[in-house]
């Protein structure tokens, strides 16, 4: 008749069983401090035999620079303290650690401690990875804001040397200058500003991290109304007619989304056709948050360069037709997706683009 | 009204870059008025100029100071930080002409009462522009206490 757990004896056959079949290490050991009963996961996961766990005292295997803060839980254990949650390294059939975490109970009458013991050595180890990928981080971090500022000043001052110095030529000594040799200064110059101009949009692309804010409740209308006063005088000289719809609140560093805005908005007034300015700015609901769109009846884009376009740098046009760096949808690809949302568009040459982005709900954002 | 100087306009140019030093004296000369500029080239200059010691032991109390951040041995902010707490030398006007751009550095002096921060530009025609303008703002426009 097979044993039920009702009866004592099959009671004790069922434990025997779940000890045996425990992932987690379980252990009976004296006041003197030697194991007297240990499962299969022990042998499982350091490799020692149950004869070579029990011979010695059990602090042996642990690490000795954890042998002392062993000593003293086991001398609290006995003196009534439960172990809640003690973490120290054994040793490994093969000479490694692993990080064990304890769980034990002293029995006085027996003069026994009964103790679970978990691996925790693959935790232990992504959690020393996390450290140093953290400090790593503020490392980089670090060196980025060097680099901004070096960008800001060291790297600006020769510049300004090589241009202002130019002009300087240009200026006193236009009267031995043949007409070749003003256009060759005026390259010079106009090489050295751009330069200039390359340096502080790369400023503008890394100060999307360095001056980065934490996502607190955006008034999105609020931000769009403030980007149409400052876009005012180019809304005027270009007619546009800039239409919205009811726009939402929305988690966001509302000083990055008034340059997402600024800058999609800014793109719609300059890539414009022949025809007077439309820009339509919506808000759809999705599932995850927020998706806005920024519509415009301008020249388009041809659907081979929708990845180009977000790069650094990156332009479709030439600088004597169009200026600009090529910096702004670089700059509005890095807000979004520190926001942890997705920019991307539809358009056809001739036929206006339209620039979608979202701002998911909530995605607490890392900190400068 | 706005009075014509009578007297020369004393300006301490305090910059290590000697292409500025150059720029900055350009611009200067097509002012209306006399200017007659001095120049230190880093921190310490700039403080001895001011107590006439070292070097300068007969140097003219500037009516005006353009003073540079970055430089060797002891930087603007310092500079300003020293002349806020000099009793003779608190109340001068010291105007920031620097290639920074950088937030912190223009927080740093407007906190250090810096009378005013600008940025140096790239184009030669700006810098001459600003230059003057800043001359004929702080020594013309402007009512500054009388120095006893």
């Amino acid at each position: 008749m097979a044993e039920t757990p009702g009866n004592s004896g099959g009671h004790e056959k069922v434990l025997q069983t779940f000890f045996e079949m425990s992932l987690d290490m379980l252990c009976i050991a004296d006041f003197d401090g030697y194991f007297k009963r240990i499962n299969a996961a022990w042998t499982t996961t350091l490799g020692h035999t149950t004869e070579e766990l029990s011979a010695v005292p059990y602090v042996n295997f642990t690490h000795p620079e954890d042998r002392e803060r062993t000593l003293r839980e086991a001398t609290r254990l006995q003196d009534g303290t439960d172990t809640i949650s003690f973490e120290n390294r054994y040793l490994c059939k093969d000479g490694s650690f692993k990080w064990l975490r304890w769980r034990a109970h002293a029995d006085f009458g027996a003069g026994l401690i009964y103790a679970v013991a978990r691996d925790i050595t693959e935790r232990k180890e992504s959690e020393k990875m996390l450290r140093i990928t953290a400090a790593e981080l503020a490392r980089s971090n670090d060196e980025l804001s060097q680099f901004a500022y070096i960008a800001s000043h060291d790297l600006q001052e020769p510049l300004r040397m090589v241009a202002s110095f130019l002009q300087l030529v240009e200026k006193r000594y236009d009267s031995v200058l043949d007409a070749e040799g003003r256009n060759f200064i005026r390259f010079a110059v106009d090489g050295a500003k751009r330069m200039q101009s390359l340096i502080q949009d790369l400023l503008a692309l890394s100060r999307v991290q360095t001056r980065a804010k934490p996502a607190e409740r955006t008034d999105s209308a609020k931000v769009f109304r403030e980007v149409m006063d400052d876009l005012q005088l180019a809304i005027a000289e270009t007619g546009a007619t800039i239409t919205c719809d009811s726009l939402p609140e929305v988690m966001a560093d509302s000083t990055q989304l008034a340059q997402l805005f600024q800058n999609l908005l800014g793109n719609a007034l300059k890539f414009r056709g022949k025809d007077p300015v439309r820009i339509q700015v919506r808000a759809q609901r999705r599932p995850e948050g927020w998706e806005f769109s920024v519509s415009d009846n301008g020249i388009g884009i041809e659907p081979q360069f929708f990845e180009r376009i977000f790069g650094i740098f990156q332009r479709l046009h030439a600088r004597t037709e169009l200026p600009g760096t090529g910096i702004g949808l670089a700059v509005c690809k890095k807000i979004v997706e520190r926001h942890g949302g997705r920019i991307w568009l539809e358009s056809q040459p001739g036929c206006g683009s339209t620039f979608f982005f979202t701002i998911p709900d909530k995605k607490p954002l890392p900190a400068g | 009204m706005i009075m014509t100087h009578s007297r020369t306009v004393e300006i301490l140019l305090v910059d290590d870059n000697i292409g500025d030093v150059v720029l900055t004296k350009e611009a200067l000369k097509g002012a209306d008025f006399t200017n007659r500029v001095s120049i230190a080239r880093d921190g310490f200059e700039a403080l001895d100029f001011l107590r006439r010691t070292g070097k300068f032991p007969h140097a003219p109390r500037p009516d005006l100071i353009l003073l540079d951040i970055n430089m060797p041995r002891k930087n603007g902010c310092e500079v300003l930080e020293e002349i806020r707490r000099d009793e003779a030398l608190k109340l001068i006007p010291v105007v920031i002409l620097t290639s920074s751009e950088a937030e912190d550095d223009i927080r740093r002096a407007y906190e250090l009462r810096a009378n005013c921060y600008v940025t140096k530009p790239a184009d030669l025609d700006e810098m001459v522009k600003i230059v003057q303008a800043i001359d004929f703002f702080w020594t013309t426009i402007a009512k500054l206490p009388r120095h006893r």
